[in-house]
């Protein structure tokens, strides 16, 4: 295991059994850990800032709820990125949240920023069950094993649709990849 | 070979998953078929694209934000980042 994925695995342990026994500084650490990552796995998800700070919120919120459940067996990151995915799911289906961000705001000079929001809208024109493998496998970085366990599907489902989903950004990009030329 | 079966190798090969032979076998396939090379080269941009996208910034504004919005459902959490200087309390100004 390399060394920053053991470190982390370990201070999420100690964070975990800190937590079961009701340390205050336990949730706050683990918020340090998987704040930043689960805002930016909603905020993909859901297109504005301000959904994706509600839902993280509530993710962690979910984690003191079930603090006397939750184990420290690597599963916890799984976890938790599932509860993220299903308060998503819940608020797009509240607000029908499908549309081009708003809010999209990105750093770097125009060119790159315009190419990266011609992105994010391409992303977020997808059908979600091709977004998800792509938010995660390819903006996330996560193993597909585990993007499957979060989606609850096989891992051939996963590479399937993450396959097609790479085909139909792809196709929606057009344009932006032949400049990018 | 089928289409079907390059299609896989091409989405293989977009997200850099074929070992570097077969890698290499691809891309000299790809010289004496364009269509071949214009998947090839367009689904890695793509993947390239995607990857390189840094997302979202996670502001300071939105990490006080949502601890604020955890302190208001009652939660107590404490974390070892410093306090921003615009929520510390302010001296009056003496003059």
């Amino acid at each position: 295991m390399p060394n920053d994925a053991l470190r982390d695995s370990l201070a999420e342990k100690k964070w975990l059994t800190a937590l079961a026994k009701g340390d205050p500084n336990a949730l706050g650490g683990i918020y340090e850990m998987y704040g930043e990552r689960i805002f930016r796995y909603t905020y993909r998800m859901l297109g504005n800032r301000s959904d994706a700070e509600d839902a993280t919120a509530e993710t962690f919120l979910r984690v003191l709820r079930r603090s006397a459940e939750l184990r420290a067996d690597g599963a916890f990151r799984t976890w938790l990125f599932r509860i993220a995915r299903n308060l998503c799911i819940d608020k797009m289906r509240q607000h029908k949240l499908m549309e081009l961000p708003a809010d999209a705001q990105y750093s770097g000079g125009e060119e790159k920023a315009t190419l990266r929001i011609t992105v994010q809208q391409a992303l977020s024109d997808l059908p979600t069950e091709y977004r998800e493998p792509l938010v995660l496998c390819d903006l996330e970085d996560m193993a597909a094993r585990e993007a499957a366990e979060v989606l609850k599907i096989s891992v051939p489902a996963l590479k399937s649709r993450l396959y097609r989903g790479r085909r139909a950004l792809r196709d929606k990009l057009g344009g932006a990849l032949e400049r990018m030329s | 070979m089928n289409s079907d079966f390059y299609q896989k190798l091409v989405d293989l090969y977009a997200g850099r998953e074929l070992p570097a032979e077969l890698e290499d076998q691809m891309e000299l396939a790809a010289f004496n078929d364009q269509s071949l090379a214009h998947d090839m080269s367009t689904l890695r941009k793509t993947v390239d694209l995607v990857h390189e996208d840094p997302g979202p910034e996670f502001t300071e504004e939105s990490y006080q934000r949502i601890l604020m919005k955890l302190y208001a459902r009652g939660v107590d959490i404490q974390t070892n980042a410093p306090e921003p200087t615009h929520l510390q309390y302010q001296l009056p100004i003496q003059g």
